[in-house]
């Protein structure tokens, strides 16, 4: 089963009084394990693109399926059950809870699905221990570099094993050295069986994706 | 609650600052609510002190309230003796008197009692009189003090003054047997007591066998509205209350404390709904992208509002529990002013603190506590998720 079946997208929204077209008819698909690199310049409309096959906004028109179940028909309730469970966000600001340890943003989606706390505990450590924090778990979000603040991200974004892995700009904020293990950790992932979707300006980040999509004006190119 | 008490520390001086305002607004609400009921229940108290639930007095007046008096007490107590469901009876005389304390006078209120029958004074030095102690004198603390008397001495009473010649038309040498609290005296107030007959004497009031007030205590079972009514219908020339009725013509008098109470009850709970409405408010404008995060990785929009709603329930909590430590030390301060108005019995209290008051205190605070969070936590469950991380990101 494909993983997601986006069809004819189109995202038009106000903008003082004028009409703008973020996306102007997108089609996508995604494959099991497949690593894919959305690319173009800013205001092409990839961010776009990418929260509404995340189903955190709707399309004007078009539909989303992801895991053969349709966005659109689906109420706010099961639409955030749906993120829950089966996407993973990893964000270009990282966005951690600053009160929270790295393990208790780790614990968090697991938390919210349900799952025990002994459980979310020790498949939290597990994650940080992989993405190479295991000795800053009990650290809060603000006593971590940018580096570190974005591995717990992406620990977090893999809690609940998500069919999909959605990365806005996920190097966005990093420097070049620390934005290379970032694109080493994506790589293992995704040798992981992690199928994962990025939206980038890095050159070397779109480099590393096994298909690349490029955007302008609000349309694949 | 652990997620949000973390989360009110993150800005230790605001949330100290809010906490601080919740607190003096809940002292002030707990203040009001021990107000608005406190002195009526400490007025019941004090009348129910020696368990008496009747009051009689001369027709159209109130005891001690005038100067007005009832004759022929002994006729009247004996006839009172038989009625159904009557089981002590305890007449009292109030006059105003002086002692001699070297070649000066200084004046003095006297209650005359029956020592075995008494609904006035708790013994708190040295003896009670007996039946037949004609001799013996009971002082107040503050009379022991102007008169220069301890127990054991002998003090010199004088009675009604003829205001012509400035000379005493009756004076009795009594025996200090006991310092006594009043429970009717104003702070300070200087009060002596004889036998019924010696205190007659002293008021001139001896021949037409005269006293101001009669207290009735009621046999258990027994119900007094039914006796005090049986009693207006056999004693029309007298005034018949009983304490519930005594208390109903108070709250009448003290109506206005209850409505001031219940107006600064008021604004202080509206700034307490204001103050955390107000913090939690800028907390989510604040917090939004955190907030927009949260609903897009899968937190529901249920949780994001229970989550809001705990932060001010922490700190409703927090600042009622200071609050109610803080309410208790001012309204201690508060009844210290008040109780101390002249003409006031020293017993009656305007700020009583009964659990009943700290619970209604309480509960009104945190229900004013998760209703002050409703509006920032519905602010925070309509964030809109897209927009909001957009524009987070710019």
């Amino acid at each position: 089963m494909r993983v997601l079946v986006a069809r004819d997208l189109r995202k038009d929204y106000p903008l003082y009084g004028e009409t703008v077209h973020a996306l102007r008819g997108v089609s996508l698909t995604v494959e099991p394990g497949e690593y894919l690199a959305i690319v173009g310049p800013s205001g092409c409309g990839k961010s776009t693109l990418l929260q509404l096959i995340g189903g955190i906004d709707t399309p004007s028109s078009g539909t989303v399926e992801l895991m053969g179940t349709r966005l659109d028909g689906l109420s706010d309730r099961q639409l955030t059950w749906l993120r829950l469970t089966r996407i993973g966000f990893v964000f270009q600001r990282f966005h951690l809870l600053p009160v929270l340890t790295a393990l208790e943003n780790v614990e968090l989606p697991m938390a919210e699905a349900g799952v025990g706390k002994a459980g979310r505990k020790a498949r939290a450590r597990e994650l940080l221990e992989y993405v190479g924090l295991g000795a800053r778990v009990r650290h809060r979000a603000t006593q971590l570099s940018g580096g570190e603040m974005q591995r717990v991200a992406i620990a977090r974004a893999l809690a609940n094993r998500p069919a999909l892995l959605l990365a806005d700009e996920p190097t966005g904020e990093l420097d070049a050295a620390t934005g290379a293990e970032i694109l080493a950790l994506f790589r293992r992932l995704n040798a992981d069986g992690v199928t994962l979707v990025v939206v980038t300006h890095d050159e070397r980040l779109a480099a590393e994706a096994r298909r690349v999509v490029p955007m302008l004006d609000g349309r694949v190119v | 609650m652990s997620t949000a008490l973390r989360n009110l520390s993150r800005h230790p001086l605001r949330s100290g600052l809010a906490l601080l305002g919740i607190a003096v607004t809940a002292a002030l609400l707990l203040d009001m609510v021990m107000l608005s009921g406190g002195i009526e229940r400490s007025f019941e108290r004090m009348l129910l002190g020696r368990g008496f639930q009747i009051r009689l007095a001369p027709r159209g007046t109130l005891p001690f309230d005038t100067e007005a008096t009832i004759p022929g007490m002994s006729a009247l107590a004996a006839r009172l003796r038989q009625e159904p469901g009557v089981e002590v009876v305890a007449p009292i005389l109030g006059a105003s008197l002086h002692a001699r304390r070297g070649d000066s006078l200084v004046t003095l209120f006297g209650y005359g009692v029956d020592p075995r029958a008494q609904a006035m004074y708790q013994l708190q030095r040295g003896r009670d009189l007996e039946r037949d102690d004609s001799a013996g004198v009971l002082l107040s603390g503050a009379a022991a003090r102007v008169i220069g008397a301890a127990i054991g001495d002998t003090v010199t009473v004088v009675g009604q003054l003829d205001p012509q010649l400035a000379a005493a038309r009756m004076e009795r040498r009594l025996v200090v047997r006991g310092e006594v609290r009043w429970f009717y005296d104003y702070q300070g107030q200087a009060s002596i007591g004889t036998l019924l007959p010696v205190m007659q004497d002293l008021a001139r009031q001896r021949t037409t066998d005269r006293v101001s007030a009669v207290a009735i205590r009621i046999r258990e079972g027994m119900s007094v509205p039914a006796v005090a009514r049986r009693m207006r219908a056999e004693y029309p020339s007298l005034e018949v209350n009983s304490v519930e009725d005594l208390v109903a013509q108070f709250r009448q008098r003290l109506v206005y404390f209850r409505q001031l109470s219940y107006i600064l009850g008021t604004i202080s709970l509206a700034v307490t709904v204001l103050l955390i409405g107000t913090l939690l408010t800028i907390t989510v404008n604040e917090r939004l992208g955190e907030i927009a995060t949260l609903r897009a990785i899968g937190v529901q929009r249920s949780r994001v509002v229970a989550l809001m709603v705990a932060e001010g329930a922490v700190l409703t909590l927090i600042g009622t529990v200071l609050g109610i430590g803080l309410g208790l030390v001012t309204a201690r301060y508060l009844d210290r002013i008040l109780t101390s108005f002249p003409g006031l019995p020293a017993a009656i209290s305007f700020f009583v603190p009964e659990s009943s008051s700290l619970a209604t205190a309480a509960v009104v605070l945190l229900a004013s506590g998760l209703l002050a969070g409703t509006y920032p936590a519905w602010l925070a469950a309509r964030t809109p998720i897209a927009e909001t991380l957009r524009s987070e990101a710019t």
